[in-house]
């Protein structure tokens, strides 16, 4: 008899496709909202992304009340402090935020403090210390990797403290997910691919690593192939609008995904050497995802050869015994990053990312260790183990 | 009715002995990690890198089982007891008696009881993984091969010095302070 358990959740809305921005107005009047505050970064802002979502409240009898365009690159609570202020003091009902990672946490907290009507953040920082559903909250996305629109979790910097405060609660969750191809069409090559391979990521470890189960397997896999079969489309013909929404809803599968069977050693390491040589997150899951592969290759090399289908396909896959498809569907994602490093110099190795030293690798590992996705690794990592891995990465 | 009333009373899904048992593993796991961080050269480097008066507990959910240890001096655990006397800096919560009972059992490992969602952590998570390395750790050395492999992702590589004195020392330590307390 099994003893397998899992537990499954995603309440967002996906609002996917052509002219999704333009059924935001509606969206927002379902959940009794009217006066929806814009949350932005200066780039996002800059490229004019957010006219796409303001053109959407054209002719829809609703206005855009506020906008805040100022989010850096780390979200902190000074920050999340002042947009609370000017929600407040702007009659604000709802929140839109339109941008990746930094953007999406920010509002998280905005959403926290107005909703509780709060001053300091982290009197609500931990595991479930929200108990009544936020504001209306909307994410619209503007690079297709991070999933952030589908997680449950923000992480924001309390500067005065020096201290990273950690949310997690199924309040935080946004109601919708506006994925728009008008989004994402104008992103640099380099960051489509950087991106991408961010989702690609967080699907293969979802589908790899302790916490699989059936539901985020069936995202996982459908993430894959989107990205697979559409990457190189886009980075071939940046304006083709229905790749570019194949990549944004892959990203979004892949988010759901993660956040129901987490992520393993790719992002334990990740997560350190981005915080410590400061290289973004996309780019460091492409230089460690084939090498964490490998590294648990001889426990799940069944679970790897199952990938082999949605990264190359039925011909390579039935073409390819058994035995050998784990291996297969890692150098497939080998001739991926061969492909990217050729089109746009995507880093595939610590060393060609000219940023990382040798000498850094010790503490690297030692972070990774304390990383909280390694538990979720299904092999078993000692510093020696990351060491190595890390040296094959080099 | 008187399915009602049993159901109520949990009689179906938590036996009358997985309360005591649950309850004098923890106390075991405590005061095994006490004398484990007394004798174990890993165990005191993870712990040296915890901050001074750290204070964690594992308990299950909602009023059950508990222990609470605290960082002691330089590199050692005390076991404080069941109650902790302030909220602890890391907390390892099991959601229900019967999700501990699987752990403390064996029959379900750590990992797998987080990738399960039936452990949470409360506080901060770098600290969390030291702990699990220390339980790990104190696992691997005092539990018997065929157990430990059952707990663990990996049984570790130990020496005979490792296993039979260092696992005997904290065998010794842990029955005295079980006894005399």
């Amino acid at each position: 008899m099994t003893k397998a358990y899992y537990e499954f959740f995603c309440p967002v809305k996906i609002v996917a496709g052509n002219a999704a921005l333009e059924h935001i107005p509606y969206e927002l009047r379902t959940l009794a909202a009217s006066r929806p505050m814009i949350i932005t970064d200066k780039g996002v802002r800059g490229a004019g992304l957010v006219d796409h979502v303001l053109g959407a409240f054209a002719e829809s009898g609703m206005d855009v009340v506020e906008i805040f365009d100022d989010v850096p690159p780390d979200s902190s609570t000074t920050v999340v402090k002042t947009i609370a202020k000017l929600y407040r003091d702007s009659g604000c009902d709802s929140i839109i935020a339109v941008g990746g990672g930094s953007v999406i946490d920010t509002s998280k907290g905005v959403n926290i403090l107005v909703s509780e009507d709060g001053e300091d953040l982290s009197e609500f920082s931990g595991v479930g210390v929200l108990t009544k559903p936020l504001r209306p909250f909307f994410v619209v996305p503007t690079t297709a990797g991070t999933g952030s629109e589908v997680t449950l979790v923000a992480v924001i910097s309390d500067p005065e403290k020096g201290v990273k405060l950690p949310f997690t609660s199924y309040f935080l969750l946004p109601n919708a997910a506006i994925l728009d191809p008008r989004m994402t069409l104008t992103l640099p090559a380099h960051i489509t691919a950087m991106t991408a391979m961010d989702a690609l990521t967080h699907a293969v470890e979802a589908f790899t690593c302790m916490g699989k189960n059936p539901i985020s397997d069936a995202y996982a896999v459908s993430a894959i192939k989107k990205i697979s079969e559409n990457l190189m489309t886009v980075l071939n013909t940046p304006d083709d609008v229905d790749a570019r929404l194949e990549l944004a809803q892959a990203s979004t599968m892949a988010g759901v995904a993660f956040s129901n069977s987490m992520v393993g050693l790719v992002h334990s390491l990740g997560h350190s050497l981005g915080a410590l040589c400061h290289l973004p997150h996309g780019l460091c899951m492409n230089l460690f995802l084939p090498y964490v592969l490998e590294y648990n290759l001889a426990e799940r090399g069944d679970i790897i050869g199952e990938l082999l289908l949605p990264l190359a396909g039925a011909d390579v896959y039935a073409s390819t015994p058994a035995s050998e498809r784990g291996r297969a569907a890692i150098n497939t994602i080998r001739e991926m990053r061969d492909e990217l490093y050729r089109r746009c110099k995507l880093p595939r190795s610590l060393s060609e990312t000219g940023k990382v030293t040798k000498d850094q690798i010790q503490k690297i590992a030692e972070m990774a260790l304390d990383d909280g996705s390694i538990i979720f690794n299904p092999v078993e990592v000692d510093l020696a183990d990351a060491i190595a891995v890390l040296e094959k990465a080099w | 009715m008187i399915r009602l009333q049993q159901l109520n009373l949990g009689d179906l899904n938590v036996g009358p002995l997985k309360r005591p048992y649950v309850a004098l593993m923890m106390d075991v796991i405590g005061r095994g990690l006490e004398a484990a961080s007394q004798v174990d050269e890993t165990i005191q480097r993870e712990v040296r890198k915890l901050p001074d008066g750290f204070m964690f507990d594992m308990r299950a959910l909602p009023d059950g089982p508990c222990f609470v240890m605290q960082k002691d001096g330089d590199s050692t655990l005390s076991y404080i007891g069941s109650t902790a006397p302030r909220k602890p800096d890391v907390s390892l919560k099991f959601k229900h008696l019967n999700h501990a009972f699987l752990v403390l059992s064996f029959q379900e490992g750590t990992a797998r009881a987080f990738a399960n969602d039936r452990l949470l952590v409360d506080g901060e998570i770098a600290y969390a993984m030291k702990l699990v390395r220390c339980l790990n750790r104190m696992e691997s050395l005092i539990l018997p091969k065929v157990v430990a492999v059952r707990a663990l992702k990996r049984y570790p590589q130990l020496s005979l010095k490792e296993k039979l004195a260092d696992g005997g020392r904290i065998y010794t330590r842990l029955v005295k302070n079980l006894v005399w307390g």
